[in-house]
């Protein structure tokens, strides 16, 4: 027989997914944007942002609820821990998704800069957030070390493009340069952000599985 | 794109295997859970370096030549609440009356093993069942005040049997006691009045202050708010709590939420054996064993 609270922890999951699977379309529709220097889709990453936002609350209430109502202990608990913490994960991938955009309208057009440092970074982010997505999915514990080792990746080469477009500027103080080298540097912060994100989301479903804190940490 | 999503991994609602499935995915919690066997459960390191209050050691239990406790190992420490919880007829109330020798008083019950406290092997030959429950008090299910006497002597009784006879000491002893069982300010101007006049939960508190009377170093509690309303209930988890400051706690309870909130240790037990012992914390967040998850989260049967 079904427990009662399974109903519960079945919606919470119907929604976290549906939250993971229009936060990884916003991010990549954001980051195409980007490459394609095309500021069409700017309102509906926005609005999509938006509803992410919206979910994260519906989590949030449905959690509180299920806390009150059921006490739920072990497994159950640590999944409804974890719901909250990733659904806030997914709401900053929105979040960032309308960053990146934004920049774009901001400083755009920017087809004659070279993005090509960004977008080798944005094809890690991708992948981390498609297997943090997936590890998710799964419940599937044995990606995170995957996207743990990204993440170290995803830190050094973040340092070093911001190093690369410190020393552009100085040789080459000309107005149209600035704009390529500062919305590089903040979409590549919005990277780091993603990545940073697809660990916790990895940290939360170890913690899922295993009951422990990540052990990067 | 992504693929739409599968059906949700876990828990879904009628599918238990997922969490078995997800259960030999879990290096840590698996290894845990696949052998450890009842004997590690009882180690020491669970205290650190203190020395248990009660140490029970392979004990087998039976009644009537039916075994109902099976090889119990386990470590009980000072100054604590140990919550023992599983379902009905897994041997909680058999173990608590291990523990104070009540169980040998059932005709055709025998008991094995070892079980020491403090420094004292109960069940040695040389160790005499009066004293050792008069080191332990017993608080049961429902409230069983003694029907005919008044709320003083309900909690005087135990002293006057044992022959104490300065009225002085007494009446300190159950002002004391029915203070720490936090019931003297509801009964102090009514105290010979019969103690069955009480309400269901002061009554549990006043069999709570008659044990007290006798100074036990360990309470024994069996279900003690099963029969009380929250507000009574809450009462007692109150004074339990108090209560470890000055003595060991051992309470059975088939109350999940309840145990979570008054030990500090818990032990499960199933068909008469124990199957995980931990920081009650440990229990309920992150259970050891499959059966345990499985139990306290109501996914048995
Ligand atoms: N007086 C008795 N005579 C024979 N068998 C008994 C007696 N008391 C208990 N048993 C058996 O011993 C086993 C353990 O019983 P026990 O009362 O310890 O269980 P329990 O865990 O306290 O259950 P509950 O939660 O229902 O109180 C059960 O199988 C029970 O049927
Ligand atoms: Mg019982």
């Amino acid at each position: 027989m079904a427990r009662l609270i399974d109903l519960g922890l079945n919606q919470l999951t119907i929604i976290i997914l549906d939250m993971a699977s229009i936060a990884e379309k916003t991010v990549i529709k954001s980051i195409t944007s980007y490459k394609e220097d095309n500021m069409e889709a700017t309102k509906e990453i926005f609005k999509t942002s938006a509803k992410l936002r919206f979910l994260q609350d519906e989590v949030s209430e449905l959690t509180t609820e299920l806390i009150a109502r059921f006490q739920p202990v072990a497994t159950d608990l640590r999944y409804i821990k974890s719901c909250m913490e990733i659904s806030y994960g997914f709401s900053r991938f929105g979040r960032y998704a309308y960053d990146i955009i934004d920049t774009l309208e901001i400083f755009g057009p920017l087809e004659l800069c070279d993005k090509s440092l960004v977008i080798s970074m944005s094809e890690i982010v991708l992948e981390m957030m498609n297997t943090g997505v997936s590890a998710l999915r799964l419940l599937d514990n044995s990606l995170s070390n995957k996207i743990y080792e990204m993440e170290n990746y995803v830190d050094i080469l973040y340092k070093k493009s911001l190093r690369e477009f410190a020393a552009n500027i100085k040789v080459n103080p000309v107005y149209s340069d600035n704009r390529c080298n500062i919305s590089s540097a903040l979409i590549l912060k919005y990277l780091e952000r993603i990545s940073d994100h697809s660990c916790y989301i990895a940290d939360s479903v170890n913690y899922i599985v295993t009951g422990l804190s990540s052990p990067r940490r | 794109m992504p693929p739409p999503p599968p059906p949700p991994p876990l828990p879904s609602s009628s599918d238990t295997s997922s969490v078995e499935n997800n259960a030999r995915n879990m290096p840590s919690a698996s290894s845990l859970s696949s052998d450890t066997s009842s004997v590690e459960n009882k180690s020491s390191n669970l205290f650190g370096k203190d020395k248990p209050k009660l140490s029970v050691t392979s004990l087998n239990a039976w009644f009537a030549g039916k075994i109902a406790l099976k090889n119990i190992n386990i470590d009980i420490k000072q100054n604590c609440v140990t919550a023992l919880i599983g379902p009905s007829g897994c041997g909680k109330t058999t173990l608590l009356r291990c523990i104070n020798r009540m169980h040998e008083m059932t005709p055709r019950a025998s008991v094995e093993g070892q079980i020491i406290l403090d420094d004292l092997n109960i069940y040695d030959k040389s160790s005499d069942p009066v004293i050792v429950k008069r080191r332990m008090g017993m608080v049961f299910q429902k409230p069983n005040p003694f029907p005919t006497m008044s709320i003083y002597d309900n909690v005087a009784s135990g002293l006057k049997l044992n022959g104490i006879k300065n009225k002085t000491l007494i009446k300190n002893v159950v002002e004391e006691s029915l203070e720490g069982a936090g019931l003297w300010d509801e009964v102090k101007n009514d105290l010979a009045k019969p103690g069955i006049s009480l309400s269901g939960g002061q009554q549990q508190r006043l069999c709570i202050a008659r044990a007290l009377a006798m100074q036990p170093e360990i309470l024994l509690m069996d279900e003690p708010t099963s029969a009380l309303d929250p507000t009574a209930s809450s009462k007692i988890e109150e004074l339990i709590s108090n209560l470890k400051k000055n003595l060991t706690v051992i309470i059975v309870t088939h109350n999940m939420q309840q145990a979570a909130r008054v030990s500090d240790y818990t032990a499960f037990m199933y068909l008469g054996e124990l199957i995980e012992y931990g920081h009650t914390a440990q229990i309920f967040k992150n259970p050891a064993k499959e059966l345990t998850e499985r139990y306290i989260s109501g996914k048995f049967g």
